[in-house]
């Protein structure tokens, strides 16, 4: 499951172990497109990562802080950091993939 | 929406071929590309290896062509896609329309574009460069875009941009007289390249550069990685193997973008056995 959450709430993705988190808006196609991707994903990955959505319209400062120039960026984030980036829409196998490289 | 078992982009040899063959094998197929075939086509004063045509014009083999796609019932649907996104167990095809397809299989039969990417271009995709105008242009809503078309088609994309932006900047990559909006700006001068300054998007010009806050570059195609994000490719071909497989399941290449020798024989040939393979990974998705 992926959790929308607001920017008070983007303290619970600091507090996770291993989050990814999908930065999108709702007019933005590609974000519409990999949405139902990221879902597939946080079911595929279950008990391994948490899944976060944060719309970039809602949540500026945040968006800020990482600087999200692009959507949809996905964050993965280790103990409250950012470790790696990946840009606009990707099939859920590179994804999967690159996820798992990281875990290990 | 209808969801096709096969899309095929393209309508050279190689988008013809796969056409002709999936229809054959029973499968509903949507073939997108331009009612005049392929420029590459067109273009042939004598064609002299393709068999059963001893010396025959691009002009005759593809009114050929077009006969036997007619003759099987086959239509051309003009439109032209830029983002392919691999959803899974499907497809989900954007186009420049606005209109988004849908079909289990892919089959990529784009040939491939002359020229190379602007200085800057590929770096600064998703970050103040774009290839739709349709797609992007919320983004900028109330602020200063600019257009770089390389051909008369793209003008409406511009006249749209003009509507949303408050400001579109138009720079013809053509000789054509520009048709535009009298809110257009228009530069008659060669874009070099992108750049970032102050924040910016910089478009680097023979003349004064052009500060702007996003800059679509529209061209009648792009490459085959920046259409299907994912995608294997050794930056001009997409990689495939001798079944005409790319890297991503239930998508598959063929014709020039498949690689050298580019010939017509080699691209009807390598259509065909994409779609071959296309008719297959379906045949083995309904049995699981
Ligand atoms: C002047 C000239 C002479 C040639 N002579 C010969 C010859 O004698 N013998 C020979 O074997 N070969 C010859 N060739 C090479 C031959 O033209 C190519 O190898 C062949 O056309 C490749 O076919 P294709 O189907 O892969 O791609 P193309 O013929 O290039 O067709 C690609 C099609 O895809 C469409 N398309 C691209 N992107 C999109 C998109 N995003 N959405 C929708 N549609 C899209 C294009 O509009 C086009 O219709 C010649 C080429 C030229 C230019």
């Amino acid at each position: 499951m992926v959790r929308k959450i607001s920017q008070e709430e983007f303290k619970d993705v600091l507090a996770s172990k291993v989050a990814l988190v999908d930065f999108s808006a709702v007019w933005c196609g590609p974000c519409k497109m990999v949405a139902p991707v990221i879902e597939a994903l946080s079911d595929e990955l279950d008990g391994q990562v948490d899944f976060f959505n944060v719309d970039v319209d809602d949540c500026p400062e945040i968006a800020a802080e990482y600087a999200i120039m692009s959507i949809p960026a996905l964050i993965l984030f280790k103990d409250g950091k950012s470790v790696d980036m990946k840009v606009g829409f990707r099939p859920q196998a590179e994804l999967a993939a690159w996820i798992k490289g990281e875990l290990n | 929406m209808a969801r096709y078992d096969i899309a095929i982009i393209g309508t050279g040899p190689a988008g013809v071929s796969a056409a002709i063959t999936s229809v054959i094998r029973n499968k509903s197929v949507l073939l997108l590309g331009s009612a005049d075939l392929s420029a590459k086509l067109k273009k042939a004063h004598e064609i002299r290896n393709y068999p059963g045509f001893a010396a025959v014009s691009g002009e005759t083999l593809g009114a050929a062509f077009a006969e036997h796609l007619s003759s099987m019932g086959i239509e051309i649907t003009e439109d032209k896609i830029t983002s392919v996104y691999a959803m899974g167990d499907y497809f989900a095809l954007q186009a420049s329309s606005g209109l988004m397809y849908e079909a289990a299989a892919v089959i990529l039969a784009t040939g491939v574009i002359a020229g190379k990417p602007l200085e800057g271009e590929e770096e600064l995709l998703g970050r103040g460069v774009s290839y739709c105008a349709t797609c992007d242009a919320p983004l900028y809503r109330g602020k200063e875009v600019t257009v770089i078309g390389y051909s008369p088609k793209e003008e409406k994309e511009a006249a749209f941009l003009s509507e949303v932006t408050a400001k579109v900047t138009y720079i013809p990559m053509y000789k054509e007289e520009p048709q535009l909006p009298g809110s257009v700006v228009i530069v008659k001068d060669r874009a070099m390249g992108i750049g970032i300054q102050d924040g910016r998007r910089v478009v680097k010009t023979a003349g004064e550069p052009i500060v702007t806050d996003g800059v679509f570059v529209l061209r009648e195609s792009v490459s085959a990685g920046q259409l299907v994000p994912g995608l294997a490719t050794d930056g001009t071909h997409v990689l495939v193997d001798l079944q005409m497989k790319t890297n991503i399941e239930g998508c598959f290449a063929c014709g020039d973008i498949a690689g050298r020798p580019y010939q017509y024989v080699k691209a009807a040939g390598q259509g065909n056995v994409a779609a071959l393979s296309a008719v297959d990974y379906l045949d083995a998705k309904k049995r699981n």
